[in-house]
């Protein structure tokens, strides 16, 4: 009799309590270490990503600010009007990234648009986001149809 | 194992019906409790683990690469104690590193976060091993070679658990009180038909051949009690005719000895006058004849007398008819009056009383003594004596004794030792009476052999009748 009492006990503690476990899958690894982000200027009339070597990722927006302030002395060009407030405001929602350019869009070719275009999604995906995501444009003057979701014809 | 005084029927159910009860709330109750802890379990792991992924990636941006040894040490510091970051051969300074070599391999080889459950210093932790990607701007990842491992405690989860296990077995010993109540119920029910039964069955033992439980319902109980009743039933027809043949006997008895009587009178006396008779007849031959005829009635009447006797006996109407006998001189009268005085060697002190009816005493002993005469050799020699609250008449010869086969049967009724010697005066029913007669009285007779031999016969009589 008290032999079953102490079994029923012990299968009630034996099922209670934190008990050590083999090794599970806790998800995917986390992202965003990189030597310095991938910036896309202009090489003979085409996008061609280069990495600046600033030593780490960092976040969109200084990605951006980088790309705005120039390609430097290397042997690129830009197709994107210089400006002095080189800030870009970020905005991620979901599957989209919102962006406010310091710039109208006179100041900026296509193949300009696709410069920020591409290093804002390089930005994006090397900072864990998502290789769906969208990029929304908001100039500081506008046309129809600049608000439109847009791609990296590259990416 | 200490041994319960669970022997009644009710005690038993009572027990095995709370019993199960329990072990039911307690399953269900446990079940319960596993599958909630399990499930505390896996939320709690799953929130450290998106916690330190967050934590991670939300510093990798800012984390110069290839790191150096203060850049280690930020990271560390950025999600907490208990934390170790690899880089190489780099390692950052403080805090404990507990990954086991199980967990450093799965976070190399499937560059995803692993986790393990451990317990150490008898606290359970959670390993979370993390390690840190770059991200090409195509999505394609690669292995940075940081590696985070961390551990975390999972105190709090097991002590809500414990509360989770505390709350089961608090309500499966909730149900056990109810259990018992509602056993106690049911056992009340089973054992009531159980108990009148053994009543009733108690009833019949004692003689109440008349006692019946009336069966209720359709169970197996009802059943039984069916079988019970009709086992009264055929006990009370079965008693009833063996009372109805047995007075019938008695009664076939008593006829036979009366209508008999009359003509065994006739047939003695005029034996009596044809033995006369034949002392006087001239011819041999008729003279021979007529002897014979005598011997032969002799013998009848004698048998048929012991036929009655035994039936009689049979019939049980036989009351012995006591009186106060002195034991030693009761037995001389009835050497003397066989004649056999001077054949036989009585010793035994006189005065010892006793109370029997003399004329059965009388036959007891003349039956020992005459088949004494008649089968053993002299001396025969007849001892009476005292012994505790019985006397005892021991009757021996020097003859060859009873062989061992025939001891067992020489009481039977019509037992003839010798086939050969089948025609010898007695009826064949001496002994049988004799050991009857002996009974009547409350004692016993048996038979035996002496240490010389001889045949020896022992009566015991109490010296207070019943």
């Amino acid at each position: 009799m008290r032999r079953i009492w102490i079994a029923a006990a012990v299968l009630l503690l034996a099922g209670c309590g934190v008990e050590p476990s083999g090794v599970t899958d806790g998800g995917p690894a986390p992202t965003g270490v990189a030597p310095g982000p991938t910036l896309y200027f202009v090489d003979g009339g085409e996008l061609r990503a280069t990495v600046r070597d600033t030593g780490r990722l960092g976040t969109i927006a200084e990605a951006l600010s980088l790309l705005l302030s120039g390609p430097g002395d290397a042997d690129l060009d830009t197709e994107i009007a210089p400006t002095a407030f080189a800030k870009v405001e970020v905005t991620v929602t979901g599957q989209e990234v919102e962006l406010r350019v310091p710039l109208s869009t006179e100041e900026v070719t296509p193949l300009g648009i696709d410069q920020i275009v591409c290093t804002a999604l390089a930005a994006h995906v090397q900072n864990g986001g998502s290789t769906e995501a969208t990029v929304r444009l908001r100039f500081t003057l506008e046309e129809p149809g600049s608000r439109d979701p847009r791609t990296c014809p590259l990416l | 194992m200490t041994r319960f005084p669970l022997r009644g029927l009710r005690a038993r159910m009572i027990v095995a019906f709370a019993l199960a009860t329990m072990i039911g709330a307690g399953a269900a109750s446990w079940a319960g409790a596993e599958s909630a802890s399990d499930a505390l379990v896996e939320s709690h792991q799953r929130q450290l683990t998106r916690t330190l992924a967050e934590q991670i990636a939300a510093i990798a941006p800012t984390l110069t690469y290839p790191p150096d040894q203060a850049v280690l040490d930020r990271l560390r510091a950025a999600v907490g104690p208990d934390t170790t970051v690899s880089f190489e051969d780099l390692r950052s300074s403080d805090g404990a590193d507990r990954a086991t070599a199980e967990l450093r391999g799965a976070v190399r080889e499937r560059d995803r976060i692993a986790t393990q459950r451990i317990t150490a210093d008898g606290r359970p932790l959670l390993l979370i091993g993390a390690p840190v990607m770059t991200t090409a701007p195509d999505g394609s990842r690669t292995p940075s070679g940081i590696e985070v491992y961390a551990a975390r405690d999972l105190g709090e989860v097991e002590a809500r658990i414990d509360d989770l296990a505390a709350t089961a077995i608090g309500t499966a010993a909730l149900a056990l009180p109810v259990a018992g109540v509602i056993a106690l119920l049911a056992a009340g029910g089973v054992l009531r038909p159980v108990r009148e039964l053994r009543d009733t069955a108690q009833r019949l033992a004692d003689g109440d051949l008349d006692a019946r439980t009336p069966p209720q319902g359709a169970d197996e109980l009802a059943q039984l009690t069916a079988t019970v009743n009709e086992m009264a039933g055929s006990l009370q027809a079965s008693m009833a005719a063996m009372r109805r043949m047995q007075s019938d006997a008695r009664r076939f008895a008593a006829d036979v000895s009366h209508e008999l009587r009359t003509p065994l009178t006739t047939l003695t006396a005029v034996a009596e006058v044809l033995a006369d008779a034949a002392d006087r007849m001239e011819e041999t031959d008729a003279r021979e004849s007529a002897r014979l005829a005598v011997t032969e009635i002799h013998r009848m009447v004698r048998l048929a007398e012991d036929l009655m006797e035994v039936s009689r006996f049979d019939a049980g109407t036989v009351r012995p008819r006591l009186e106060e006998i002195d034991a030693a001189e009761a037995v001389r009268d009835t050497l003397r009056a066989r004649g056999w005085l001077d054949r036989v060697e009585l010793t035994g002190p006189d005065g010892i009383a006793l109370r029997a009816e003399r004329r059965r005493l009388d036959v007891i002993v003349a039956n020992l003594v005459g088949n004494a005469l008649r089968h053993g050799a002299p001396p025969v020699r007849v001892r009476v004596r005292e012994a505790g609250p019985e006397v005892r008449i021991e009757v021996a010869d020097a003859g060859p004794g009873l062989p061992d086969h025939v001891l067992p049967h020489v009481f039977d009724r019509f037992y003839k030792a010798d086939d050969a010697r089948a025609r010898t005066p007695g009826s064949g029913l001496g002994l049988a009476i004799a050991l009857e007669n002996a009974r009547l009285h409350g004692g016993g007779l048996t038979a035996g052999n002496g240490d010389d031999g001889g045949a020896r016969f022992v009566l015991r009589l109490p010296k207070e009748a019943p």
